[in-house]
């Protein structure tokens, strides 16, 4: 196969790097962790809608709305961890991203046992309700969802 | 590359203010946040859009220094602009560093992310640290593009032991190192 090279010229993006002026690192990430703080609020607004999104997906009625089904499921997934992730909210992040990893591993066309969608959504729930110190009843929660994923992910193959 | 993270030290100094930068994501809160992490670097993005359709078209008539882009959108997602962009043609804008973002990836569509010619992938949870830390290593990115049959691009072969990148003042930083290695020494000398 024909390979042409071209060979990298600086971008405009190195060249400044380097210029007088700028920050320290450090103060850069204060400074962007000070901006995203400011965000929490919003943030816990969008976990809300999320979970109540992954709550309101309908099962398929039918083998040929799953696909449809499944990809509002893994959206209403993603804006979790979207939201959850700059705010260290790992346990969300872990619940929703094991959802995703099924739901991206499956072949959409085949049936689809539609309760782990709803266990899923009633998990995340919990995990939003429970206090940050029960940490051994978050644990249990996110070990039961890891041992869903695994089974169903085995029998995709 | 847990390389990566050692190379940027607190007290290095980096300058992207003057870095034109676009952002493409869908969901307005993740525009919002990358957005508001960036100003926090000192970059404010010149360019931010909800969809690809309007990033192509601005892309066309404006050149960037800097593109982020989610992977997942409706319509044409990020791994289909990004291969556009690479293969538009357009001078500097289909070389420029991209980093994609991406809160999974559906194992699918993993050959198309490691395909489409990006930069760097991150994938979520997003931390402000890990955004800089690979912008700073695009900026300071050295890899050839490559043209292979579909593929426009970076080289995508990683060296295993990358080489840490050159900070402004490392000169500085060594001259200062060499300097205490020679007291040390010569203190050494006295004792004996």
């Amino acid at each position: 196969m024909t390979v042409i090279t071209h060979p990298r010229r600086k971008s405009n993006l190195a060249t400044m790097i380097d210029s007088a002026g700028g920050v320290s690192v450090g103060v850069a990430l204060a400074q962007a962790r000070a901006n995203i703080e400011a965000m929490r609020g919003q943030a816990l607004a969008v976990i809300e809608s999320g979970i109540s999104a992954l709550e309101a997906v309908p099962a398929p009625s039918a083998r040929e709305e799953t696909p449809a089904r499944l990809d509002q499921a893994y959206r209403a997934a993603t804006t979790l961890i979207d939201a959850a992730g700059p705010f260290e909210l790992f346990d969300l992040c872990r619940a929703a991203a094991g959802l995703c990893d099924l739901i991206g591993a499956i072949d959409p066309e085949q049936p689809f046992d539609w309760r782990i969608v709803t266990v899923h959504a009633r998990s995340l729930r919990l995990l939003q309700t429970l206090p940050p110190e029960a940490t051994e009843e978050r644990a249990r929660v996110l070990d039961s969802l890891r041992q869903v994923i695994e089974r169903k992910l085995a029998q995709t193959g | 590359m847990s390389a990566l993270g050692e190379a940027l030290r607190k007290s290095a100094v980096i300058n992207l203010s003057g870095a034109v930068t676009m952002v493409v994501d869908d969901s307005p809160f993740a525009l919002e946040l990358t957005t508001q992490s960036l100003m926090g670097f000192g970059i404010r993005p010149r360019h931010t859009c909800l969809g690809a359709a309007e990033a192509m078209d601005i892309l066309k008539e404006q050149n960037v220094d800097l593109l982020l882009v989610d992977c997942d959108m409706p319509g044409i997602d990020g791994f289909e602009l990004v291969r556009w962009l690479r293969r538009s043609g357009l001078d500097p804008n289909a070389f420029v560093p991209v980093i994609m973002t991406a809160a999974h990836i559906r194992r699918p569509r993993v050959a198309e992310a490691r395909d489409c010619g990006a930069s760097f992938i991150i994938t979520k949870p997003f931390s402000a640290t890990i955004l800089l830390e690979r912008i700073v290593w695009v900026a300071r990115d050295s890899r050839p593009f490559l043209e292979i049959g579909d593929y426009f691009g970076p080289d995508r072969r990683f060296r295993t032991t990358p080489s840490p990148p050159e900070e402004r003042r490392a000169d500085l930083i060594r001259k200062r190192e060499f300097e205490a290695a020679k007291d040390a020494a010569s203190t050494e000398g006295e004792t004996v």
